[in-house]
């Protein structure tokens, strides 16, 4: 995705830096892309949660329910950033 | 005693390296002890997206790829003054724990023995640095593959701070001064911390030994496999994409 065309969030968690592009459209995540120096395993994960996310309510419990979803059904380990860490992140890409 | 590998790959081209690292994990050559040094290079964490971290109009002359594991970017300057290691085991709950930071720990404690043997104030940081009076010398990356694990991390001898600086996508008009400053002041190498150039093959011995004596193993030098070779091919097309570096 052209990241030039969308809002930015960034929010650092105790495990890394966590960048968030997301564009919006009627309410909805339209696009949305993630950057980071965080750590998740397995790293294929991140699709699967980008993946989830598009069409997702853009408020706060919906993305965080939908990331929290992800990580239990995928067994997601990420040391030191939470779904609430990516959730935050997101929200300030949002709030731009 | 027991025998683990040991492979010293020398100064190397990075996408051959991480190809050949990705092939150690997944291939059949047990548990591995391995150093290489990167030429002029710069290595993305699995999440990074390379137009969001680097100024690309300034890395033309850097060969750049991403690697499997999470973590930052992993840069080289041209004075290739840089112990790179990788550490692939199996997960055993004793000398390579489950637990994410303990094994962070007990690899990055190899380091960190090696560096208090040049009488210098070494400390692991959670969850991936080690530090020398807080200041940063050496960053680590793990992933895990099919109950292994695989640690990639580098020991700084030398280190062009500016440099970094002027690829980095820094927003300068928007990070403070202050921004810049901590991370000139957050990092540090050998060379400044002893105030002499170490020869590297003698701290990579030193390295070597600290290894054996954490691990209670012997370092024994052999080749990459032919099932790790095959690997390696099939990896390298990966590893030179545009779709794997620039996605």
């Amino acid at each position: 995705m052209d990241i030039s065309e969308t809002k930015q969030g960034i929010y650092k968690s105790k495990g890394g830096l966590i960048r968030s592009f997301v564009s919006i459209e009627d309410g909805m995540i339209k696009e949305i892309t993630i950057s980071g120096d965080f750590f998740m395993f397995p790293e294929e994960a991140i699709f699967k949660i980008l993946g989830q996310l598009k069409g997702t309510p853009a408020n706060r419990e919906e993305i965080q329910k939908n990331i929290e979803a992800i990580y239990q059904k995928e067994g997601i380990q990420s040391p030191g950033t939470a779904p609430s860490d990516f959730t935050e992140s997101i929200m300030k890409a949002l709030e731009v | 005693m027991e025998e683990w590998r040991f492979i010293d790959f020398g100064l190397v081209d990075i996408r051959d390296m991480m190809a050949m690292d990705e092939a150690i994990l997944k291939g059949d050559g047990g548990n591995t002890f391995f150093f290489w040094t990167p030429k002029k290079s710069i290595i993305l964490g699995f999440f990074q997206k390379a137009d969001v971290e680097l100024d690309l109009t300034r890395c033309r002359d850097y060969t750049i790829t991403r690697r499997i594991s999470g973590g930052g970017i992993a840069f080289s300057d041209e004075r290739c003054r840089q112990i790179n290691y990788g550490v692939v085991g199996t997960i055993d709950n004793e000398l390579f724990p489950l637990d994410i930071i303990e094994s962070y720990k007990q690899i990055c404690g190899v380091l960190i023995d090696t560096l208090v043997h040049y009488g210098l104030n070494a400390a692991f940081r959670p969850i991936n640095d080690i530090v020398v009076d807080n200041k940063k010398i050496s960053g680590n990356a793990q992933t895990r593959w099919e109950g292994k694990l695989l640690q990639n991390g580098t020991l700084l001898l030398d280190f062009d701070i500016e440099e970094m600086l002027r690829i980095s996508n820094i927003p300068k008009e928007k990070f403070l001064d202050k921004k810049i400053a901590s991370i000139r002041e957050g990092l540090t190498w050998l060379d400044r911390e002893l105030g002499e150039q170490r020869d590297m093959e003698e701290v990579k011995d030193i390295i070597k030994k600290k290894f054996e004596e954490r691990f209670h193993i012997r370092l024994k030098t052999a080749a990459l496999t032919r099932e790790e070779r095959d690997l390696t091919n099939n990896l390298l097309p990966k590893y030179y994409s545009h779709e794997w570096v620039y996605r």
